[in-house]
């Protein structure tokens, strides 16, 4: 690092005298490089992504049957949506599932940034265990508490009859809002890393001078907390919640291996039942419609993150 | 100058170290339970007593997943996208890396915000007219089809989480190796790359464990078995009647240690990578 840093600075005036001469055309030539490196990735979002995004658009307003070519309905299948009950749940369940999974993931990494930020050791023993959950792949997570939560041999009913604090086995997945439950702490369990490195990452860049004034001017913790910490973290939390609440959103992998949307469509959101309606029931019109749907929320929060993200580009 | 010392009451230090160790047991737990399952016989793995401990030990679930079903093929085909989608993921974010985060020029502001915007689009939005129109060129049921498709999952963050590194390295670097006569490739290869090397790694171990991880595209595009990846291969054992606990709990030790083993070796970057953007540095 230093090497290179020296390096710079000895050819800094040497470079500073001819870069005038030839600045013009080198300004040139280095944007068409630019475009030129980019080129690829664009051209690889917009076959990949923004196509087929278009594409889904159109698809959304039209209706097929197997074996006959299309028909434009217009706006027909958001329409039929509305009047849906499976949507309806499905939007509800979204929320709950959602709202529910982030605001404790937010809660648990907060305490965990907390209790690792000053003054503990082991600090890397601890985070290198926590991040386990976040590598681990979802079908082993999400199979994992299916299995701690089976009704008759599962881990927790075991434990709780033992302890008895239950009487009889619960059917934890058999139960519509216990199974909601069931997904969202494995959502929480494998998320809640994500937030504590995160929020530990932003209070560790707060310089320790101004818990040191704050001490000598007599704040308490709490107020050190509310006062330093809080509003210097402040973009972490926005940015980390941000992220977490568009990926818990489209969520696919966890429901669909924990519940496969049921029992009784009590844990459908939005991906599982775009993935019901497209691949289970072949409409894909009405599968599509249902995806976009998620756009103008999707929409909201990338105009937010951008706001934070760009912000020093 | 002297650092600043901690002064935290001892009440608080055996509470924030409880607090720690709790959550030590609630994140370490599931894995106990994998592993210990994964070693347990049928008899015990249904039985309500003696759980903590596999009595008799075996090894038979192991066995009967390598041996009896397509858990090798799988495997072999998870790697074989993951490292594809990989190179593929390097060559693209670096190339546009390098230059968002190296050259001066207009509409880089909109092309890191487009980046941004890629990140966060969710597979659920395109994953059906991905899928027909990959059916429409024969790709789907191809494991061609899914490393084609993989890169959309990881380009944008790789893109992103390289763009910083290669901001940090002072310009004047290569503009002077160029000035020596040095042409642009040279000068990236002798003096840029091999100071971003811990970034290409991580960025590297970043996008292999999310292939790694993949289940959606996977579901949809792959149909036979014997083209099917780990996950989706593994998932569908749970579809039967009764669930297979043992052959899924030794199926997950084994889908997990690759990525567990790749972690240990880069957790410092993984955490600058996790915290990319959220946090300045």
């Amino acid at each position: 690092m230093r090497i290179y840093l020296l390096l710079a600075s000895l050819i800094e005036n040497q470079k500073m005298i001819q870069k005038k001469k030839t600045k013009e055309g080198f300004f040139l030539r280095e944007e068409k490089t630019a475009w030129i490196f980019i080129l690829p990735l664009i051209l690889y979002f917009f076959s990949l992504m923004i196509y087929p995004f278009i594409n889904g658009i159109f698809i959304s307003l039209t209706r097929k049957l197997v074996g006959f070519p299309p028909i434009f309905v217009g706006l027909g299948n958001y329409i039929d949506l509305l009047h849906d009950w499976v949507f309806h749940r499905v939007v509800r369940n979204s929320f709950i599932y959602t709202f529910g999974a982030v605001s404790i993931k937010l809660g648990l990494g907060m305490i965990m940034a907390l209790s690792l930020s000053r003054g503990v050791r082991g600090l890397r023993f601890f985070r290198g265990f926590f991040l386990l959950p976040w590598i681990t792949p979802t079908v082993v997570a999400g199979l994992i508490w299916v299995w701690i939560f089976q009704g008759e041999v599962g881990f927790l009913n075991i434990t709780l009859m033992s302890l008895k604090i239950i009487k009889e086995q619960i059917p934890w997945l058999a139960v519509p809002n216990l199974a909601l439950f069931a997904v969202i702490v494995a959502n929480v369990w494998r998320g809640f890393p994500f937030f504590g490195v995160s929020l530990l990452a932003g209070m560790q860049s707060i310089p320790d001078e101004y818990y040191e004034a704050a001490k000598i001017d007599g704040a308490s913790a709490a107020q050190r907390f509310f006062h330093i910490t809080l509003p210097l973290i402040r973009p972490v939390i926005m940015v980390c919640s941000l992220i977490s609440i568009v990926r818990t959103f489209n969520d696919f992998n966890l429901v669909w291996i924990m519940t496969r949307g049921g029992p009784a469509r009590s844990t459908h959101i939005f991906a599982t039942y775009t993935y019901e309606t497209g691949f289970l029931s072949f409409q894909w019109g009405r599968a599509m419609a249902i995806s976009i749907y998620i756009t103008p929320l999707l929409i909201v929060a990338i105009i937010l993150l951008s706001r934070y993200l760009l912000k020093e580009r | 100058m002297q650092r600043f010392s901690y002064n935290i009451k001892k009440w608080e230090k055996i509470y924030r170290y409880a607090v720690l160790f709790l959550m030590l047991f609630i994140v370490l737990f599931p894995y106990y339970w994998i592993v210990v399952t994964s070693f347990k016989t049928l008899e015990q793995i249904s039985s309500a007593k003696n759980i903590f401990i596999p009595n008799p030990f075996t090894l038979k679930n192991y066995y009967h997943l390598i041996k009896d079903t397509h858990f090798p093929i799988w495997f072999k085909n998870s790697l074989s996208v993951a490292v594809t989608t990989v190179a593929i993921t390097l060559l693209l974010s670096n190339l546009a890396a390098y230059s968002i985060g190296r050259i001066k020029f207009r509409g880089k502001r909109l092309i890191a915000t487009l980046i941004l915007v890629f990140y966060l689009f969710p597979p659920t939005v395109i994953f059906i007219p991905l899928y027909l129109m990959l059916n429409k060129v024969n790709l789907t049921n191809h494991l061609a089809g899914v490393m084609l498709i993989y890169p959309t999952i990881t380009l944008a963050f790789s893109t992103w989480f390289l763009i910083s590194f290669y901001q940090s390295i002072p310009t004047e670097l290569e503009e002077s190796a160029m000035i020596d006569g040095a042409t642009r490739f040279q000068a990236f290869r002798k003096i840029i790359l091999p100071l971003t090397l811990p970034a290409q790694t991580a960025a590297a171990i970043f996008s292999f464990s999310w292939c790694w991880d993949e289940f959606l595209y996977a579901l949809v595009f792959l149909q036979d078995v014997e083209k099917q990846t780990m996950n989706i291969g593994v998932y569908e054992f749970s579809l039967a009647d009764i669930y297979p606990w043992g052959l899924l709990m030794s199926a997950g030790v084994l889908m997990s240690v690759p990525v567990i083993i790749l972690y240990v070796f880069v957790q410092k970057y993984m955490i600058r990578g996790l915290t990319a953007g959220a946090v300045k540095e």
